[in-house]
């Protein structure tokens, strides 16, 4: 495996705020102690509900956020003694992509002058040359007659072409990875299919490596090769089975979290004689921070917080004091939505 | 018409006027709801399915609209052509509620919680003290503690609890008819197998029909037992659940059934 091109060492983030209510001031401890490797051209995956963190990972990486603690590294570099100079190279080299495509494009241009911006402040081509050198990512990104979109606003593109503009927009400074945050969650389904597509048509001509951020896990199955599980600012689970195999109990849980496609295998038909009751949000105090939901807790959970170990295959980790008996059982019941093969169509 | 279909649509149309563009959100739609079935209505954004729904229930804000005609029958009676009045009679006792998908958009931060149900519950004399009903309702959409959680304000409680609020309000009312619009699709994924459950039971238990706003083909799969599947304001196939994943007689709702599921394999990858 080559050397990982960003790599997060005890990473910390503390958001402050005033406290609402009253006096004093709240703490967030919204990254707590992540170490994480990214590969050169790898899909990485981080999963995780809302309020777990991931959205404050992918800053770190993408350097909008200075960590509390901790540090990053591009290529061996901290991040947080970059120059001027330094930081220009890397913003180059680390692209972003966000949830909604409307809001990180600029209402009042058109599709050619915000871009064409960025290829003269990054000297990506001549003045001249700009026009065809951006009709050439556009026509990359499936946006075909360029012409057509050049001179377009934002508001007169669909959702899934906003989306392919942002992504041409990373794309012009040939990153080495472009982080994407929820890319796909302000999408239809079928242009889900076409960005995930479009995400590894790319990989494949250019090795761009891609982490991405989302809740959704189906979509990333399709398109990660390694998967980072995050809860309350940890990563749990980390590998590139855990969607066959997980060994955390919150990996699992999410698995099983999943809707049957199948309706004559719906699981919430049968389990719906049992009252399932809303949960309090528990405080963080000592322990795994999981154990509160977890059905698996034992005595040491509460007392002792596991770190993230090897288990299973190579390569993956997971911070459970059992992951091991986790790993044992049987495939999480969503998987049966997997297992399904459509039915030969009559017509 | 027959007696036993709980909600009657007949070719509605809803025409919007934007700018000087008409849009034809809803273009000719039948759509029925039988006593205590679980309907599903799925489709893009964009495909007129929410504005079905508001113009079913009469929430359309009516400064836009060109032209809303067809026929709209709740239990025989006309809606479309209904006084505010009857409308409000049957919004508030046995009729029809609606749940959206953004719960904080509904609620009012200033409020503590039991007022909110409280404000909603029907008439009907003789159930006990409002308290105690409203108490009954948090307790039934699976709140915990209902006694403190009646005198929290919106803010206090997460995603899913607002949820499970605006379904008890929703409630409060004792409808016979639900209109679900996204009901989880803001949520966790752990949480909207809880929401979707709650409402499954609520359905089963109070013999209450539903009518579930989605582009999540899961929820239909789980939940309903008929589907209609909608395109640029045209229900363009409706059959039995299974009978639509199983056999989709339009290559629109192939498509989808298709996409939804291999999303969940790494065949696409080929």
């Amino acid at each position: 495996m080559s050397a990982p091109i960003m790599r997060m060492t005890r990473v910390e983030q503390l958001y402050i705020s005033r406290n609402a209510n009253g006096p004093g001031w709240n703490t967030v401890r919204a990254v707590d102690g992540v170490d994480l490797d990214v590969n050169e051209g790898e899909t990485l995956a981080i999963v995780g509900e809302s309020g777990s963190g991931k959205s404050t990972l992918a800053k770190l990486l993408l350097m909008l956020n200075r960590p509390t603690a901790g540090d990053v590294q591009f290529r061996g570099t901290s991040l947080v003694s970059l120059g001027a100079s330094g930081r220009q190279a890397f913003r180059r080299q680390v692209q972003a992509v966000f949830q909604d495509p409307a809001s990180s494009l600029n209402p009042r241009m058109t599709v050619e002058r915000m871009l064409g911006y960025i290829v003269q402040r990054h000297e990506l081509a001549t003045p001249r040359e700009t026009r065809a050198f951006l009709a050439g990512h556009l026509a990359a990104v499936g946006l075909t007659p360029p012409d057509h979109y050049l001179d377009r606003y934002p508001h007169q593109l669909s959702g899934g072409q906003q989306q392919r503009i942002a992504i041409a927009r990373a794309m012009m400074l040939r990153p080495a990875i472009i982080i994407a945050d929820e890319p796909l969650s302000s999408l239809d389904v079928s242009v889900q299919a076409q960005v995930l597509q479009l995400m590894r048509d790319l990989h494949r001509a250019t090795n761009v490596g891609f982490v991405v951020i989302s809740h959704d896990l189906g979509a990333m199955e399709s398109i990660a090769d390694r998967t980072a599980v995050m809860y309350r600012g940890r990563i749990v689970e980390i590998g590139r089975s855990i969607y066959e195999r997980p060994f955390h109990p919150y990996t699992k849980l999410l698995l099983d979290a999943r809707l049957s496609l199948d309706p004559r295998r719906g699981r919430i038909r049968s389990l719906s004689a049992t009252q399932v009751r809303a949960e309090m949000p528990e405080p963080m105090s000592g322990g795994c921070r999981f154990r509160h939901r977890c059905p698996l807790a034992i005595e040491i959970c509460a007392t002792a917080d596991p770190a993230l170990r090897p288990v299973g295959q190579a390569g993956t980790f997971a911070a459970c004091h059992r992951a091991d008996e986790v790993g044992a059982s049987p495939r999480p019941a969503g998987a049966a939505a997997v297992e399904r093969t459509p039915r030969p169509v009559e017509t | 018409m027959s007696a036993s279909l709980l909600l009657d649509v007949n070719d509605l149309k809803v025409h919007l006027r934007l700018g000087h563009k008409v849009v034809k959100a809803i273009d000719g739609v039948d759509f029925q709801v039988r006593p205590g079935e679980c309907v599903g209505i799925v489709g893009e954004s964009g495909s007129g399915k929410s504005t079905m729904a508001r113009a079913v229930t009469r929430l359309m804000p009516n400064v836009n609209i060109e032209e809303l005609s067809g026929r709209l029958a709740f239990e025989g009676r006309d809606i479309l052509g209904m006084a505010d009045s009857e409308l409000r009679a049957l919004r508030r006792g046995r009729g029809f509620s609606m749940i959206f998908q953004d719960p904080l958009g509904y609620l009012n931060p200033t409020q503590r919680i039991g007022r909110q149900i409280q404000e909603a519950l029907s008439r009907d004399a003789g159930r006990g003290s409002d308290k105690a009903r409203v108490h009954t309702l948090l307790d039934e959409v699976g709140l915990p503690d209902a006694a403190n959680l009646a005198r929290r304000y919106p803010h206090e409680l997460s995603g899913g609890m607002r949820q499970r609020v605006m379904i008890a309000i929703a409630l409060a009312s004792d409808p016979q008819l639900l209109f679900a619009d996204e009901p989880t699709t803001a949520l966790d994924a752990t949480v909207q197998l809880q929401v979707l459950q709650t409402l499954y039971r609520l359905h089963k238990e109070r013999n209450m029909a539903m009518a579930i706003i989605t582009h999540d083909l899961g929820v239909v799969a789980e939940l309903c037992d008929r589907v209609y599947v909608m395109r640029a304001g045209k229900v363009i196939e409706s059959a039995e659940t299974v009978t639509l994943f199983e056999q989709p007689q339009h290559d629109y709702s192939r498509r989808l059934i298709e996409l939804s599921t291999r999303r969940l394999t790494r065949e696409l990858q080929s």
